[in-house]
């Protein structure tokens, strides 16, 4: 076989012990022998005593390529070589090559083209859900408070802090853990169409004072957020996870090539001080923890210096999901958000937060919201405070001087949708409504225990009237939208569990209806029964009732030649006894 | 050694010179071979060692193999294995055992082929796009065989 002729063979390069042996014997003293060390990067030479442990050997090398020897692996013919182990071991010869590989304290680096990550970046993956090696994408969903055991369960994580946007944050990192959730909020249609929003988003990230600061120091961000095309981009990465993930590796690579550009892992160290920072603590602030905000301002830094890179504007979806969820109500919540944004007073901030006053409404109609709700009225330290959350003033505010923008939100709330009588009840009670919830009475209330408790009754035994008593359907509908229902329109129509549902008759459950809120504070007894009066007049024929209101309208439509009283009237109902508007709703179905 | 004129040249030739290949770090240093035992007189199994490419999941993993020639040298592939655990396709997953059909070069196997081909071969499969992106093992583990 071939064996025995090799035996005998030609001389070999180098072979084992035996042969370095052979050589090796008529020498006393270590020879010293060349030995290549080859990075993909570059190649070196190093003159080393023959007999030298691959300890020493990488001492030298730690040298001269500026690592650290924990950070070398060294590598000869195909095999590892280990620090206890010596050159001659492995047969390494004089003018031998042996390959390096230098890993990175965080990550192994492979070759020149992948040098470590920077800090920046660490302290990014650190911060971001990532660290927990879950491909989840961005957004935390507030649904995960009901699968999570509610408030229940974070307070048992030490959740027992009175600060709000303590609480968000933790809220935050619980739903980042669950990613079922986050794909389910990310399917929402109405998260799609606000992320599908580059101007809505744009003012969020405006609204926020620190993001303002950042933006004043760094120019090119708020060219950033001008850029149309950037921010749609950025949106549609944000709605498919997958390629969000995408994005967040293409960004960390970006960033490692970065490091490569001679001066830039200093460059990289700047950026993230610069920029990560101040935009994850300004992201923090208010909405309890934006794990992307620094992966979004690093890869704006990134932009600058890698143009080819489009931007990742990670964070905008975060801003958004945080405040749907993590209140309890969540309207308020959403509206708040939205609130800074329509205080620019655009009207797509205000479609838009219509539509998350949709959106709000539906994460409401799910079990999870209802025992978070069940959660929040029993902590009513928690309520008070995140009612006296700022940003629920401004919102609150916001709401009080543009009542139509409340109006607009109640009104489209799917709740509504389908009891257009409602809605023009509504309407009125808006401002009264924005008003008790400035009242701090109603606050006081609304953190008072008993009251909540008695709120979440009405609120059940509006259910049931409605189950029992169709009649009153539109005194059910408000009953689901939260905790701001239960003190509002949710609170005349309830208190069933008073009277026997069964009576169809609303004079009879008026009385009973204004009976039963005694027991609450004052002012809440005030505004229910006003909204009792408004419910029970409505109450009683729900036809009748729009056409009894638009008597006028109708008059003076039929007086203009609009003859079809039908279609005059769901006009007026739709324009809420609006004139001119039913009429353009009139002349827009008829070309006449 | 004339292997392209078509003379056979004695194999433990040709594997004295990949021998030296490797120990000389021919090539751009990503991939590294040499043999399992330096004593062993019949150059039949060899380690080989792939550094992950960059931009991939397998950057910065340094994986190890074990390549074995079959009495067919050189006319037959060798059989290769992987060592650290890789999730690639064409590897087995429990035995990390390369499947020749599905890798071109093992599969379409020519006699002037040599470890270095096979280690790069296996290399520039990483870097495809159908396995550049599979989700990898955590680092460090091997093959229990």
């Amino acid at each position: 076989m071939a064996e025995n002729g090799e035996s005998s063979g030609p001389p070999r390069p180098s072979r084992g012990p035996a042969a370095a042996q052979g050589s090796a014997a008529a020498q006393a003293e270590p020879k010293i022998i060349k030995v290549t060390v080859k990075t993909p990067k570059e190649k070196e030479e190093f003159a080393v005593p023959e007999n030298s442990s691959v300890q020493q050997f990488k001492e030298a090398i730690s040298k001269r390529f500026k690592s650290q020897t924990d950070q070398l692996v060294l590598i000869f013919a195909g095999k590892i070589l280990k620090d206890q182990d010596t050159l001659i071991q492995h047969g390494i010869h004089d003018g031998l090559t042996v390959h390096l590989v230098i890993k990175s304290q965080n990550r192994p680096q492979g070759q020149s083209t992948q040098p470590s990550n920077a800090a920046g970046t660490n302290a990014t993956s650190a911060s971001t859900p990532r660290s927990n090696s879950t491909p989840i994408s961005t957004n935390s969903n507030p649904f995960g408070l009901g699968s999570l055991g509610g408030l229940a369960g974070l307070s048992s994580l030490g959740l027992s802090s009175t600060n709000f946007s303590e609480l968000q944050s933790q809220m935050q990192q619980q739903l980042m853990a669950s990613p079922e959730m986050m794909i389910q909020i990310m399917e929402n249609p109405f998260v799609q169409s606000m992320l599908s929003n580059p101007d809505l988003m744009r003012q969020l990230i405006m609204a926020n004072p620190q993001m303002q600061q950042l933006i004043q120091r760094n120019p090119e961000i708020s060219h950033l957020l001008n850029n149309p095309d950037i921010m749609r981009q950025t949106l549609e990465i944000a709605r498919n996870p997958a390629m969000m993930q995408e994005m967040m590796r293409n960004q960390d690579l970006a960033l490692s090539n970065l490091e490569s550009i001679p001066g830039g892992y200093n460059a990289l160290r700047r950026m993230y001080t610069d920029i990560q920072e101040p935009m994850l603590n300004a992201a923090q602030e208010q909405f309890g923890g934006n794990p992307f905000a620094s992966v979004g301002s690093s890869s704006s830094s990134g932009e600058g210096t890698q143009p080819s890179r489009t931007e990742n504007r990670d964070p905008l979806p975060n801003p958004w999901a945080p405040p749907p969820a993590t209140q309890s109500s969540a309207t308020t919540s959403t509206t708040t958000s939205t609130g800074s944004g329509s205080g620019n007073s655009s009207s797509n901030a205000t479609g838009n937060t219509v539509a998350a006053a949709n959106y709000v409404a539906s994460i409401f109609s799910t079990p999870g919201m209802q025992s978070l709700l069940q959660q929040i009225t029993e902590n009513p330290q928690l309520i008070q405070n995140m009612l006296s959350a700022p940003y629920m003033r401004s919102m609150m505010q916001s709401l009080s001087q543009n009542p139509d923008l409340a109006a607009q939100m109640m009104l489209n709330s799917p709740l509504f949708t389908a009891n257009p009588q409602l809605q023009e009840q509504m309407r009125p009670q808006l401002p009264a409504f924005l008003q008790q919830m400035q009242n701090p009475d109603t606050l006081s209330a609304m953190s008072n225990p008993r009251a909540m408790q008695a709120l979440m009754q009405i609120q059940q035994g509006l259910q049931t009237l409605a189950t029992e008593a169709p009649g009153l359907i539109p005194s059910f509908t408000p009953g689901p939208i939260g905790p701001i229902g239960p003190t509002g329109p949710a609170g005349p129509p309830g208190s069933t569990g008073s009277g026997g549902p069964t009576g169809p008759t609303v004079s009879s459950a008026a009385p009973s209806e204004t009976t039963s809120p005694t027991s609450e504070s004052g002012p809440n007894q005030q505004f229910i029964q006003q909204m009792v009066q408004a419910l029970a007049g409505a109450n009683a024929p729900q036809l009748p009732n729009p056409e009894v209101r638009f008597q006028q309208q109708l008059e003076q439509l039929n007086a203009m030649g609009f003859l079809n009283r039908e279609a005059n009237l769901q006009a007026l109902i739709a324009t809420g006894g609006d004139i001119n508007a039913a009429i353009e709703r009139l002349l827009g179905s008829q070309p006449s | 050694m004339a292997v392209s004129t078509g003379v056979k040249v004695p194999h433990n030739f040709r594997l004295l010179e990949e021998l030296e290949e490797g120990q000389k770090g021919v090539g751009d240093g990503t991939v590294s071979w040499g043999l399992e035992d330096d004593e062993d007189m019949t150059l039949i199994r060899w380690t080989g060692m792939i550094i992950g490419p960059p931009r991939t999941n397998y950057e910065n993993r340094i994986y190890s193999l074990k390549v074995e020639w079959g009495p067919k040298y050189p006319e037959a592939s060798p059989s290769v294995r992987f060592v650290t655990k890789i999730n690639m396709n064409g590897i087995n997953n429990s035995s990390g055992m390369v499947d020749a059909r599905s890798i071109p070069v093992l599969a379409k196997w020519q006699n002037s082929y040599s470890i270095k081909v096979v280690l790069q071969e296996l290399r520039r499969l990483m870097m495809s796009k159908e396995n550049m992106k599979l989700p990898q093992p955590p680092e460090g583990q091997t093959y229990n065989n």
